[in-house]
């Protein structure tokens, strides 16, 4: 669910006051926007932001149509990064209609991706762009998150040429402004270009204002006020209409009070008594509207009162096109509220407590929050938060929430249990695990049943504050949930289980998100700890649950978990109907399409491959990246990577798969599930598969990998792995310990797997087994263990865990084949190891087939040719070729010659030139 | 002056920090309750407990925000009569 967006801080803010024009300064903006960053940085009051609206109003039609302005006026909200990169995204919108969609749909994502991608996606959507855009950032002193000054620095490494930032600031931004200015990046205008001249001061108070001063008095006020242009503006406005002018100014000259305090003072006591009061009552609001003020003031006219002060230049900037939004001048407004303070402190709790209600009754809850603590009218502020907690927990903003829950004082929260409970919540999301217990068991004061011992429950109770009774019936579950969330993140796999199923218990009949989320717990651990059948129980009773809470994106995720799960079980049927079942409800959503869509093609992919189906676990790969990145999980990047690499190996092309495996290991990034498939391990059977046994040894012994370990499932990949470099070593060695170690963790493992049910796993061991023997010459023995897991594996079809041991399982096959059990069977797995292709594959196994002249210049691209040379082969233009060839990439989806060539090969597209493979 | 390390439980210290021009007492509400002298040289000294690091960043954001240029920012003690204005520390 989108944010909830203020456009009027996508308007170019315009405020009536008559201007000077300043071309000295507008021909620095000109010429800064071929940098990639103009910072205005300079003080309060310094003109910034009229500089940029004048700067933006002036530009000639001819170039501000070239020259598309995208604005957005930030505030101290926005230091949470899904809030600013989604009024970031909607500035540029208003510039490019349409523009940032994907990336938006991501920022709304139940799961959002890191920032980088999103930003990646957008600067993609911006590479379609054909006109310069001038992205300007009004106020970005109010930034402090560290996220999203990092995420801005991601935005201006990767920026495109025609996207320029101007960025206009009371501090200079954290970003590497030194590497910039030396790379010639930065423009930049400060505080001593935009000081008014003497010149420009004399224009200004004279042509402008029409004041009519003397040069002499001009020059006073130039030195007094250093050229700030506030102080001057609210000296114009104070010597408007005056008698006694150089009086004034030799007053004002010789005097030594803050500037502004001065004029301020002066501005102020010349204004009726009624504007005085307006003025400072409503200096207490960020923004100004008619109907806002008449309910902060109490009185009507504010609307009147608004245009007003428009009109008589009072300090008001209007921020939409119908004037129906305004706010004071930043500097204006704190002296506006300094006075406020000192004069009527009392007054100022009223004025925010009715901001606040106004506020909520016209449905700003952020801002009634705001205002509320700003009144110190915490029992107010406590009753709107809670009702904003589904909200803010459906748009994930809980930084937010957290800042919130922290302004409040503790003894308020305190006797609120719903915001104990989801200040437990923020916590540990944040990964703070000390403070969890304690709120959830201040939450659970309350929540104990009156059990007989006497009145105090009831007396506790009567304190107890509850504004939101829906959430407070969800609470038993929600604390015994988030007590599992946080054994599982200390490590406590029994406490994890115990309080997941007390969740369960206590979730009351329509909570199916709080049982979902339970049961994926349980799931969690059930799967980590090798009990496969109760983990997949589990899973189906979160993806139930999630049905019914309409969480279908989270139902993507849960179902890799499901497959892998019956993959290791043996049951590759089952797995790919997981996956497409999935998919099928990803299908059924209208719209745009679910995270995690790409990640159900890789999982059907990698049981095609086990299938000895190469051409459709690549197409199904093929398909997963032409998706684009936004519709995979986080992790899909790498596994990506690792089921492209095992089809590679299948394909003989190791030095491909040891690449791929490289980048998976450089993208990997962990989610909650078990990584029952570490990157390294994969590496490290390809290292076997290549013979590089002493690189394959470092990685056994950096992991701490011994025949003697005790097993368990989480390792028992690794393990294998270990075995198979023992056999490995046994043959390049003729190493009698290697295999009697092999063999021995080869029984183990046996035993362990079996004993799990396990069977995938099982007929691997049992190819080792079957291998160990072999190589001691025990063939009866080996075709005995070979025996064993064919049977296993026929009927799910297993082809590649046999194949793709090569000549030794070859030859082993045909020992069996004698013998004649299942000989339809092992006859096919001869036949795929020995590369016949099976009957039934199409000629061009791509999406979009290659037409016959881009089959020419394939062919010749697999040639020694450049590309002049192939140009003049076919007697086209070098434009022409290089467009084929820019087709070509695109549908065989590689990004070089070498990695076209290649997959032309693997997909049998060029069988006269087909090159010998490694 | 000692060093302090961020983050770490303090009991309010004592700053005075120095800015240029004469700031009304009437500032002082704004300014949280700190009390404020104005100093011979025309600068005014902005003086009390501060509570911790963070509050000594607000205080200094929200003298950016009002334009004062800022001279110095010096540790004292929470209850030590701000130095006599005029004479740089």
């Amino acid at each position: 669910m989108p944010i909830a967006l203020l456009e009027t801080k996508l308007y170019v803010p315009r405020s009536q006051r008559g201007l000077v024009l300043r071309p000295r300064l507008s021909e620095r903006l000109d010429r800064g926007t071929a940098s990639k960053l103009v910072l205005v940085s300079a003080p309060a009051g310094f003109g910034k932001t009229t500089l940029l609206t004048e700067w933006l109003a002036a530009r000639p039609d001819a170039l501000a149509d070239e020259q598309l302005a995208a604005w957005l006026s930030l505030d101290r909200s926005d230091n949470d990064p899904a809030s600013f990169w989604a009024y970031v995204i909607a500035a540029l919108r208003t510039a490019v209609s349409g523009i940032g969609e994907s990336a938006l749909a991501l920022l709304d994502a139940p799961q959002p991706p890191p920032i980088e991608t999103v930003l990646t996606t957008l600067l993609n959507d911006l590479g379609a762009v054909t006109r310069e855009i001038v992205l300007v950032l009004d106020d970005y002193h109010v930034i402090d998150a560290r996220d999203v000054q990092d995420g801005m620095a991601f935005l201006l490494d990767h920026l495109p040429p025609w996207l320029h930032v101007v960025m206009a600031s009371r501090a200079d931004p954290a970003l590497p402004l030194a590497r910039m200015r030396a790379r010639g990046e930065l423009a930049e205008i400060r505080a001593a270009e935009l000081r008014f001249t003497a010149d420009e001061a004399a224009a200004y108070l004279n042509e402008t204002m029409g004041l009519q001063l003397t040069a002499r008095d001009v020059a006073a006020l130039e030195a007094r006020t250093e050229g700030w242009i506030a102080a001057l503006q609210l000296a114009a406005l104070s010597i408007q209409g005056r008698d006694d002018v150089a009086d004034f100014i030799a007053g004002f000259a010789g005097d030594d009070r803050y500037v502004v305090d001065y004029l301020a003072e002066e501005v102020l006591a010349r204004q009726p008594d009624r504007v005085q009061t307006f003025l400072l009552q409503t200096s207490i609001l960020g923004r100004l509207s008619g109907p806002l003020c008449d309910a902060v003031t109490g009185q009507g006219g504010g609307k009147g009162m608004l245009e007003a002060l428009d009109r008589g230049n009072l300090f008001l900037v209007s921020l939409d096109a119908r004037r129906r939004w305004y706010r004071y001048h930043h500097l204006f407004a704190d002296v506006l509220q300094a006075r406020l303070l000192d004069e009527q402190p009392h007054q100022v709790l009223d004025l925010h407590r009715r901001a606040s209600e106004w506020y909520e009754q016209n449905g700003e809850l952020p801002e009634a929050v705001r205002h509320a603590l700003a009144a110190r009218d915490f029992e107010r502020a406590a009753d709107l938060v809670e009702l904003e907690i589904p909200a803010l927990r459906r748009t994930r903003q809980e930084a937010r929430l957290r800042g919130w829950l922290e302004a409040l004082p503790d003894e308020v929260v305190r006797v609120r249990p719903v915001l104990s409970v989801y200040f437990a919540g923020v916590l540990l999301l944040v990964g703070e695990l000390e403070g969890i217990e304690g709120r959830l068991r201040d939450a659970e004061r309350w929540l104990a049943p009156a059990t007989g011992d006497g009145a105090e429950p009831q007396v506790l109770r009567a304190e107890m504050v509850v504004a939101d009774e829906e959430e407070y019936r969800r609470l038993p579950a929600q604390i015994e949930m988030y007590r599992a969330g946080l054994a599982l993140a200390q490590g406590d796999a029994p406490g994890t289980v115990r309080h997941a199923q007390r969740a369960i218990e206590l979730a009351v009949e329509d909570d199916h998100l709080c049982r979902a989320s339970a049961a994926g717990l349980l799931g969690l651990v059930y799967w980590g700890s090798g009990d496969l059948e109760a983990g997949h129980r589990a899973y189906s009773a979160c993806v139930e649950g999630l049905h019914r809470a309409g969480f279908l994106a989270d139902i993507l995720g849960c179902s890799i978990a499901l497959a892998d799960i019956r993959s290791t079980q043996g049951r590759l049927g089952e797995a790919l109907r997981t996956f497409e079942q999935a998919l099928q409800l990803a299908g059924e959503q209208s719209g745009s399409v679910l995270r995690g869509t790409a990640d159900m093609y890789v999982g059907m992919s990698e049981i095609a491959r086990e299938r000895d189906d190469l051409q459709a676990a690549t197409q199904l790969l093929l398909r997963s990246q032409e998706l684009g990145e936004q519709t995979g999980l986080p992790q899909n990047r790498y596994r990506w990577r690792v089921a492209m690499a095992r089809v590679r190996e299948s394909e003989g092309d190791l030095g491909g798969a040891l690449d791929l495996l490289n980048e998976a290991e450089r993208l990997y990034v962990s989610d909650f599930f078990p990584n029952v498939r570490p990157v390294p391990a994969s590496r490290a059977r390809v290292w076997i598969a290549q013979g590089r046994l002493g690189e394959a040894l470092g990685w056994a012994r950096e992991h701490g990998l011994s025949v003697d370990d005790d097993l368990s499932y989480p390792r028992e990949f690794e393990h294998i792995t270990l075995a198979r470099l023992l056999l490995a070593r046994h043959r390049s060695e003729r190493a009698e310990r290697s295999r009697h170690e092999a063999a021995q963790l080869l029984e183990r493992l046996l035993l362990a797997a079996e004993a799990g049910g396990r069977t995938g796993r099982v007929i691997e061991i049992l190819v080792l087994r079957a291998l160990a023997h072999q190589a001691l010459g025990d063939i009866p023995a080996a075709v005995g263990f070979l025996d064993r897991a064919v049977t296993l594996a026929e009927p799910e079809g297993y082809v590649r865990v046999f194949v793709d041991e090569g000549p030794p399982m070859t030859s082993l096959l045909r020992a069996a084949a004698k013998q004649g059990t299942r000989l339809d069977y092992v006859r096919r797995l001869l036949a795929a190891a020995s590369g016949i292709e099976h009957p039934g594959r199409t000629e061009q196994a791509l999406i979009e087939p290659l037409s016959e002249r881009e089959l020419d210049v394939l062919r010749l691209l697999g040639s020694e040719l450049d590309g002049p040379a192939i140009a003049r082969e076919l007697m086209v233009s070098l434009n022409t070729m290089r467009t084929h060839t820019k087709n070509i990439y695109a549908k065989l989806g590689v990004t070089n010659r070498r990695a076209a060539v290649r997959r032309a090969a693997e997909l049998n597209l060029l069988p006269r030139t087909r090159s010998s493979r490694p | 002056m000692n060093a302090i390390p961020a983050g770490r439980r303090q009991s309010p210290r004592g700053y005075e920090i120095r800015v240029e021009g004469h700031l009304d007492t009437r500032w002082t509400a704004w300014f949280d309750g700190l009390a404020l002298t104005q100093g011979t040289d025309g600068t005014t000294i902005i003086h009390g407990p501060v509570a911790d690091q963070a509050a000594l960043h607000g205080l200094l954001q929200k003298i950016r925000d009002l334009g004062l240029p800022l001279i110095s920012v010096n540790h004292a003690a929470p209850d030590q009569p701000p130095a006599p204005a005029g004479e740089p520390r």
